[in-house]
């Protein structure tokens, strides 16, 4: 073998060798940097950051820096020498000039530091080495608008639209900078942009846009909706109707999406909001949309009970049909004649509810089934009959009879007497039934028709007939006169008749001063007067209820609203 | 108008006109104790009760180290009405509780101070607002304490002498508008208030706002010299000694002023003209956020922070130190510390005659002090918000109907308080 075969022969057993050391050398650098990186990690957790740095440092010589250099700067940060950072960093930026995490950690570090002629040229470097690339102009910009420095970020995107042409790959720092500069309009357009290549910045977007003046909101939404239909824009345009309080706009941003699975997905996920917090007509809407492209029987039934709690018995019948359940009567029984049956009572149809739960009778259990009676004789109170109502509690057995419901017919008939009994056997606590219980408790005698008739009114639906009665009722029985005027308030007040309910509210605090109602009442009168504006008058009502009034339970709320009215805590604006 | 307003009206008129002639009629009972210690269910309210019976003309009392620090009112309908609108326990006693009271005050280290005249208070704070609450003008609000807000020209027109008690919050009267160039250089409210300041300067013919304020914090030493009353917390605390010390020394960096601080400002301070503090060393640099070595928990520096911990109240003699035993009124001793762009102070850097009434155990700084100067006296506590650790910028305000029984906010009051005090010659 000649001089240059055996030099070839060594220098190829020498790279041979070299080959056979290398793969373990480098798994043992990794294991050697992933030690040391987790040994750092801990003397930072238990807060030695001086301990932890010389580790973090020589961890960064390992093949993978990125952990040790983040630590790095954490570490230096905390014992305020950033100083440190540059030497080392400045090295792994020469090593690795492509690694944008590198030169943005140089960027915030020299930012914070408020050295303004580093941080310019470390900048211009990184232009230099990336030409073409928007990676420098949007992080240097990012790390701006997280200092709030607004005027400095704008200054480096107009550098980008200049360098690079356009700003699109840096839409999203555009609709930052133009939110924090109070820029709304602008801002909605460039979300606009930056949603339209990536949807899944929306809550990004809500979050910027979220402090949008109350005048500029419609120019927002305008932007939101404009064509062509863009789902990231419309699904950010509803979540910020939702946290500006107008979530059933929300609605009109979302109905027009186009039917696929990420539109359905958005309209359950909306519906579903609406029916926790129950916006059932919403709701309706949101399921029924999302039922439009894919039928899902438990979707309908969920879109049925908000048809019927909204107030349309006749479109939840047609949304949950009866042939949804196929062939399995049990589930039928047990899912959609509770729902149909309420449903017909409620379109004054009792007759059919009636035949429709005495085809599934066998599937009930006692309890269901006077459960059942009493959505049927509610059907026919709705219809005035009350002799059917009665039959059809009395056709449920004893349970029927004697329950809740045979309470409630009593009180519409104003047979006090059976209702003080009866009614007190009701399982579940309402408002209502907390009204009537509180009632015939008060009424004296067995028998009350006016206050009856009232009730009646109110359970058919006519709600401002109701009130009227309820306010007429308190003239014929002093004894309960002041819960049936504040019942009539309180409806006044669903009625959306303020001025009506101000009326009745200062009757009782006039007339009835000591009654139980008279404090709340007293309250509500203040409250309304406070949203009128009228400071002097809600100032007397409020001291006169802590006055006259200093152990009720409401005396804490009267406080808390007479130091709104006086201005004397935050956030109280007259 | 309605009726039932202008009868309330009415009987509010024929309520004051009853308490005008109150004393001579009495309930059956003689006085009202408002008791301070856990029975009391508001107990900022409960300043703002005595406060307003002293300035309504009543007599009172503060029954010093008494359950809490409880307060001596005459039982009158008005002040019993008072007392529940504001929801502030009251007790009613009678001239032989009361003299059981007064026995065991006698032997024990209690005292009772009268109170007899309201302090004249004004609060120096721009009318404008600013992203950042100020926890005695809440105090004050909270507990109906009326006050009136003067600024620079307020305080350049020479109405610092139409009050008796002048507080400072969060102000910077390096005029540096605490170093906030740093994170907010760009922020809309910071510039406008650069922009401000500027114009107040150039309006009273000063060439920068570090002059202008200058001329403020001396304005406000002179007032302490003649006799006022002085409470400051937070910045204004340092910035104000910073201030007074370097009046004649340029201690401000070019971004206020357009020129660098004087590279040998420290050796040219004038300690002896400061109110509290001696020999403290500047932060030289303009990116550093902080002003010297005055505050001990440097929150704004990273690696020179210090946590928080809590601080004691000091337990004076009550006859023999009324002043500060006033001072330190509270339901509580230990309270939890917080933070603010001067949280506490170094025990080096206060003057020997500095009266010390709350330190941290163990720690090399002091949270409250009190001393005198000229005819007047000084108070400082350090901290932005005493229900509010970690106040930011930006952080809403604190509603303080969540925190009525605040013992960091009663010393506040305390405050506010002390100076209707009758003043009892120190007897050491």
């Amino acid at each position: 073998m000649g001089r240059v075969a055996r030099a070839r022969s060594a220098i190829l057993t020498m790279l041979g060798a070299a080959m056979l050391v290398a793969a373990p050398g480098a798994a043992r650098a990794q294991e050697l940097q992933d030690t040391l990186v987790v040994r750092a990690l801990e003397l930072e957790a238990s807060g030695k950051y001086r301990e932890a740095i010389p580790l973090f440092r020589r961890a960064m010589q390992g093949p993978d820096p990125i952990n040790a250099v983040l630590g790095f700067e954490r570490s230096l940060a905390e014992v305020g020498w950033q100083d440190s950072l540059f030497a080392p960093l400045d090295s792994l930026i020469a090593r690795r000039p492509q690694e944008a995490l590198l030169h943005t950690i140089k960027l915030r570090t020299l930012e914070a530091m408020g050295r303004e002629g580093p941080l310019a040229e470390a900048f211009e470097a990184w232009v230099a080495s990336t030409p073409g690339d928007p990676s420098p102009y949007r992080e240097f910009a990012r790390v701006l608008l997280q200092r709030g420095r607004t005027s400095a970020a704008d200054s480096v995107i107009r550098r980008a639209q200049q360098a690079l042409g356009s700003t699109k790959d840096l839409q999203l720092e555009v609709a930052q900078l133009r939110a924090a500069l109070g820029l709304w309009v602008a801002s909605a357009e460039a979300w606009r942009g930056a949603l339209a290549n990536a949807a899944y910045l929306d809550q990004a977007a809500v979050y910027a846009l979220r402090p949008t003046p109350a005048p500029v909101r419609d120019s927002v939404r305008r932007t939101f909706l404009a064509p062509p239909l863009d789902p990231g824009a419309r699904l950010a345009l509803a979540g910020l109707e939702g946290v500006w309080g107008s979530a059933a706009d929300g609605w009109i941003a979302l109905k027009d999406l186009p039917a696929d699975s990420a539109s359905v997905a958005a309209w359950t996920e909306f519906g579903s909001r609406a029916e926790q917090e129950g916006r059932w007509l919403l709701a309706r809407e949101a399921f029924g949309a999302a039922l439009r492209w894919r039928r899902d029987p438990a979707l309908a039934l969920r879109a049925a009970n908000a048809a019927v709690e909204s107030g349309d018995p006749q479109g939840a019948l047609a949304l949950a049909p009866l042939s949804d359940a196929g062939g399995d009567s049990a589930a039928a029984a047990q899912r959609y004649v509770p729902l149909h049956a309420r449903a017909l009572a409620l379109l004054g149809r009792p007759l059919v509810a009636e035949q429709l739960v005495q085809a599934y009778d066998r599937f009930f259990t006692p309890g269901a089934r006077a459960r059942l009676a009493r959505q049927v004789a509610f059907g026919w109170v709705r219809t005035g009959d009350m002799m059917r109502a009665r039959r059809a509690l009395v056709d449920a057995g004893a349970d029927g009879d004697s329950s809740e419901t045979a309470g409630w017919l009593a009180l519409y008939e104003g047979n006090l007497k059976t209702a003080r009994l009866l009614l007190r056997k009701g399982g579940e606590s309402t408002p209502e039934l907390a009204l009537a219980l509180g009632l015939v408790a008060r009424l004296p005698g067995d028998s009350a028709r006016a206050v009856g008739q009232a009730f009646l009114t109110l359970a058919r639906g006519d709600s401002a007939r109701a009130a009227g009665l309820f306010e007429a009722a308190a003239g014929a029985s002093p004894a309960g006169a002041s819960l049936l005027l504040a019942t009539a308030a309180q409806l006044r007040v669903a009625l959306r008749d303020e001025a009506g309910a101000v009326t009745l509210w200062r009757r009782i605090v006039e007339q009835h001063g000591a009654s139980p109602e008279a404090p709340s009442a007293e309250l509500e009168l203040a409250r309304a007067l406070r949203r009128r504006g009228e400071q002097q008058e809600a100032v007397a009502r409020l001291e006169h209820l802590i006055l006259t009034h200093p152990t009720s339970a409401l005396v804490p709320q009267a406080r808390r609203e007479l130091e709104l009215v006086r201005q004397s805590i935050p956030g109280s604006s007259p | 108008m309605n009726r039932f307003a202008r009868r309330c009206a009415h009987l509010a008129r024929a309520v004051l006109a009853v308490a005008t002639v109150a004393l001579a009629a009495p309930l059956s009972a003689q006085r009202l104790l408002v008791p301070m210690d856990d029975a009391q269910a508001d107990h900022l309210k409960a300043y703002g009760v005595t406060y307003n019976a002293i300035k309504d003309g009543l007599s009172a009392e503060w029954l010093l180290n008494y359950r809490g620090g409880s307060f001596l009112l005459p039982d009158l309908p008005e002040m019993r009405r008072r007392a529940a609108l504001a929801g502030v326990s009251v007790e009613p006693l009678t001239d032989g509780a009361l003299s059981s009271v007064r026995s065991e005050m006698a032997g024990a280290n209690m005292d009772a101070i009268p109170l007899e005249k309201a302090p004249r208070i004004a609060v120096y704070t721009p009318l404008e607002a600013l992203p950042w609450d100020d926890a005695v003008t809440l105090a004050l609000k909270y507990a109906g304490i009326d006050y009136t807000p003067v600024y620079d020209d307020e305080v350049m027109r020479g109405d610092l002498t139409k009050f008796d008690w002048v507080h400072l919050h969060h102000e910077d009267f390096t005029g540096q508008l605490n170093k906030f160039h740093i994170g907010y250089r760009d922020a809309a409210w910071f510039q406008d208030l650069v922009r401000k300041n500027q114009a107040t300067a150039r309006k009273h013919g000063f060439r920068s706002v570090p002059d202008l304020k200058k001329e403020v914090a001396e304005r406000i030493r002179a007032f302490v010299e003649n006799g006022g009353f002085l409470f400051a917390m937070c910045g204004a605390t340092e910035t104000l000694e910073l201030s007074v010390a370097g009046a004649r020394v340029d201690i401000a960096n070019s971004f206020a002023d357009g020129s660098p601080m004087d590279p040998d400002a420290d050796s040219k301070m004038d300690w002896r003209r400061a109110l509290a503090f001696k020999d403290a060393h500047l932060e030289q640099s303009p990116f550093v956020n902080s002003m010297s070595d005055i505050d001990g928990h440097q929150v704004n520096v990273p690696g020179r922070r210090q946590p928080l911990g809590t601080f004691t109240l000091f337990n004076f003699s009550a006859k023999v130190d009324p002043v500060s035993s006033m001072l330190v009124q509270s339901h509580r001793s230990v309270i939890p510390d917080f933070y603010g762009v001067t949280t506490s102070f170094t025990k080096q850097t206060l003057k020997p005659g500095d009266v010390v009434l709350a330190t941290e155990e163990g720690a090399p700084w002091v949270k409250y002090i009190h001393g005198d100067y000229g005819k007047g006296t000084w108070t400082y506590y350090g901290g932005h918000d005493p229900e509010d650790p970690q106040h930011a910028i930006g952080s809403p305000p604190t509603d303080l109907s969540l925190h009525k029984n605040s013992p960091g906010y009663r010393l506040i009051l305390n405050n506010v308080l002390f100076p209707a005090a009758k003043k009892k010659p120190l007897k050491t």
